[in-house]
């Protein structure tokens, strides 16, 4: 173990003397990150919707919905919420695209809510913003399910003989009604669900990044093998008093700690420079091994079916491409066609986002990247076995 | 005595200096085939303490192959070899400590110092805290390198990488220095600052296996060479002993002016003087070691009339020993 220390050690220090190492380790993969995430819009990974209200009514029932539910919104940072003069102002808010859907309180709301006839609430939406109206929707019926079980309480209760309450009280009820419910507020539940779909897009590309990368960085401990056998130190190698398994083991291990350093690097830089989110760090930690462990394997695998480092680094950089197309890493599977999305599984690229993915979910941990490190590190032992056992064969001459 | 039978190891071969002692290196009937193509075949030869053995022979004919069996490179399909009486395999990592090997390649990391290369391979063979850092300076000193240890060897000229080529298996002070080809591609300056390391390191007691096709490094460095041609030792022994099986004598071309005949006729009559044939010009002469006996066979000429105006040895040597056994030139 000593000797493969040593022979990582010294492939490590040749790695970082060639700058072409930390170019494609580290700065192609963190710049492309942050064009392709700064460029490309997040699509529905990323909320920041916009509401238009036109309050015609102004009675302490519309108030309650816009200082309850919407308020709400506002203050988790999902949406902002304009009040606009009038009806026509809120449908031209739409229609400019300054906001992408507008609630119309129309007035006698508040009085509504008193009778027997239902209160209503107008949602406008556009087509092209469909999570905008979905998410509105649901707060607004939210609101008026609560509404509607108090104004029938109270008519309930003026039927029976009592007096009709004022507003204000029926106001201050609904906002209870809606506190103390003991299930989270639709909308919370509604915007969880969106986030476990998919990360942003800076996340995203700074993680597709990285595994594309990572495939690329992998590479240079079994090319070093070769290139170690055209230089002719590979022979004096084997002349050392220590063992085939040492220098098979050192070249791995050198390639291995270089993955796991770079994508470590990207992780930090992409966090603190471009905003991403990578989500739990342990998982985050347990992942990247994984994911390094199965770009080891399969680029160790890969190498050893060529003759000649030129071959390997070609055959390598056509697995790596072929891989990261399949597997989501430029467009994401979510948005490719169904098969695509069955066929990007057998790629390590797809369950390392998808990995992600699950690590997004608020309070999500290493519990929820369990399986796609299951599957990265099967990849990784069995492909890395067999290449290890073909390494061998490259280093003991017969 | 040294012919082709006598190759495979163990047997006399004439050198006393190695006679009673213990041989560092035992390599017996090696043979290695790549399909139908006999690479190497019954290889076999002793190599005892500072001893400097050579093997000789053109390219391609098994010397390459034939160390890398030695040294545990390469599986062989069959043979033996004991380096200080350890057995030499692929997978026999310790016994590998007892050899240095220096590969025809420059088989350094450019981007590593001249010092680093030295350290890496000096950790590999076991050689830690303050031994390295010593064994490294004295390593240099030898090379010539010491004042461009910290710099990057791709920095270095063709002779320089050479001699550090030959610096890392020297490190960890080998029981047996296995050099192939060490001056491959070397100017002049490097390559006499190489053979004379090799004649150091020999007088200091290191057993030394040279390969080369440079008869004249063969005739220079090594107490006995092995002639290998197509995967065959085909004579070994001193350079003397090879030299015999083709007739060990000179011969001497003398220029002369007046009688030729009358000269050779009285140049016939030294004793050691095997033939003298007189020819338009001159006389040659077949004699046994020639520079010894030149003054008197100028003496004798003069005698019987004839004036010498240019006198030519030509020695028996390892090239024409070469052609005689293979029917080709060393360097074809």
């Amino acid at each position: 173990m000593r000797a493969a220390l040593l022979i990582a050690a010294k492939d490590l220090r040749e790695r970082l003397r060639d700058r072409t190492a930390l170019i494609v380790a580290v700065i192609a993969p963190f710049g492309l990150a942050a064009i392709l995430g700064t460029v490309i819009p997040s699509g529905d990974g990323s909320l920041d919707l916009r509401y238009a209200i036109a309050d015609a009514d102004g009675s302490p029932v519309s108030t309650a919905f816009l200082e309850g539910p919407l308020a709400g919104l506002s203050d988790a940072g999902i949406a902002e919420i304009t009040p606009v003069d009038g009806a026509d102002a809120a449908r031209a808010a739409v229609d400019d695209d300054e906001a992408d859907a507008a609630f119309l309180i129309p007035a006698g709301f508040g009085e509504a809510s008193r009778g027997t006839a239902a209160a209503e609430i107008e949602l406008i939406t556009r087509a092209d913003a469909s999570i905008a109206g979905q998410i509105g929707q649901s707060v607004a019926e939210q609101f008026a399910a609560e509404l509607d079980a108090v104004r029938l309480s109270v008519v309930a209760a003026v039927a029976a003989g009592g007096v009709p309450p004022d507003p204000d009280e029926i106001a201050r009820l609904a906002s209870s009604a809606a506190e103390a419910s003991s299930e989270p507020p639709p909308i919370v539940v509604e915007v969880a669900s969106t986030e476990v779909a998919e990360v942003d897009s800076r996340t995203y590309y700074a993680a597709s990044m990285a595994i594309f990368f990572l495939f690329f960085t992998a590479s240079f401990g079994p090319l070093s093998l070769l290139n170690e056998r055209r230089q002719g130190t590979l022979a004096r190698l084997v002349a050392a008093p220590i063992h085939p398994w040492a220098i098979v083991l050192g070249k791995s291990l050198g390639s291995f700690i270089l993955g796991i350093v770079a994508t470590g690097v990207l992780v930090v830089a992409s966090t603190l420079i471009l905003g991403a989110r990578w989500g739990d760090p342990f998982g985050v930690a347990v992942l990247v091994l994984a994911a390094v462990t199965a770009a080891s394997g399969i680029t160790g695998l890969v190498t050893t079916l060529a003759r000649t480092e030129q071959q390997a680094d070609g055959l390598n950089s056509i697995v790596a491409v072929t891989l990261a197309v399949l597997g989501g890493t430029f467009i994401p599977l979510s948005q490719a066609p169904e098969i695509l999305g069955q066929i990007g599984l057998i790629t390590p690229h797809a369950w390392f986002l998808d990995g992600l993915d699950e690590l997004a979910v608020p309070a999500s941990g290493i519990g929820a990247v369990l399986l796609p490190t299951g599957v990265l590190l099967l990849i990784g032992l069995v492909t890395g076995a067999i290449g290890l056992v073909r390494a061998r064969r490259l280093v003991v001459t017969r | 005595m040294a012919d082709a039978d006598r190759s495979s190891g163990g047997e006399d071969t004439g050198m006393t200096s190695t006679e009673a002692t213990e041989p560092v290196l035992v390599a017996e009937n090696l043979r290695k085939s790549y399909g139908e193509r006999i690479a190497v075949d019954g290889v076999g030869f002793n190599i005892g303490p500072s001893e400097t053995y050579g093997l000789l022979g053109p390219n391609g004919a098994g010397k390459t192959t034939t160390i890398s069996m030695i040294c545990g490179l390469l599986v062989r399909d069959g043979g033996s070899v004991t380096v200080d009486g350890r057995a030499i395999d692929v997978g026999q990592a310790s016994a590998k400590g007892a050899i240095g090997y220096v590969p025809q390649d420059l088989a350094i990391y450019p981007e590593l110092t001249a010092r680093e290369n030295l350290r890496f391979f000096g950790q590999l063979y076991g050689i830690g805290g303050r031994e390295l850092p010593k064994r490294m300076d004295e390593v240099l000193e030898i090379i010539g390198l010491a004042d461009r240890a910290d710099e990057r060897t791709d920095q270095f000229s063709g002779g320089m990488k050479r001699r550090l080529n030959i610096g890392i298996g020297l490190l960890h002070r080998p029981r047996l220095l296995v050099l192939d080809e060490p001056t491959v591609g070397v100017d002049p300056q490097s390559r006499n600052a190489i053979l004379s390391s090799v004649e150091t390191l020999s007088e200091q007691g290191m057993a030394i296996l040279y390969t080369t096709h440079y008869m004249e490094e063969a005739e220079r460095l090594c107490d006995r060479v092995g002639i290998i041609d197509e995967g065959k030792i085909r004579a070994e022994g001193t350079r003397r002993e090879l030299v015999g099986l083709i007739g060990e004598r000179d011969r001497v071309s003398l220029t002369v002016s007046g009688s030729a005949a009358e000269a050779a006729t009285a140049l016939r009559a030294i004793d050691g003087v095997d033939e003298a044939t007189p020819h338009e010009g001159g006389v040659t002469l077949l004699v046994v070691e020639a520079r010894n006996l030149l003054p008197r066979i100028l003496e004798v000429a003069t005698q019987a009339g004839a004036s010498v105006g240019g006198v030519e040895i030509v020695e028996p040597d390892l090239e024409a020993v070469f052609l005689h056994l293979t029917g080709r030139a060393l360097r074809d």
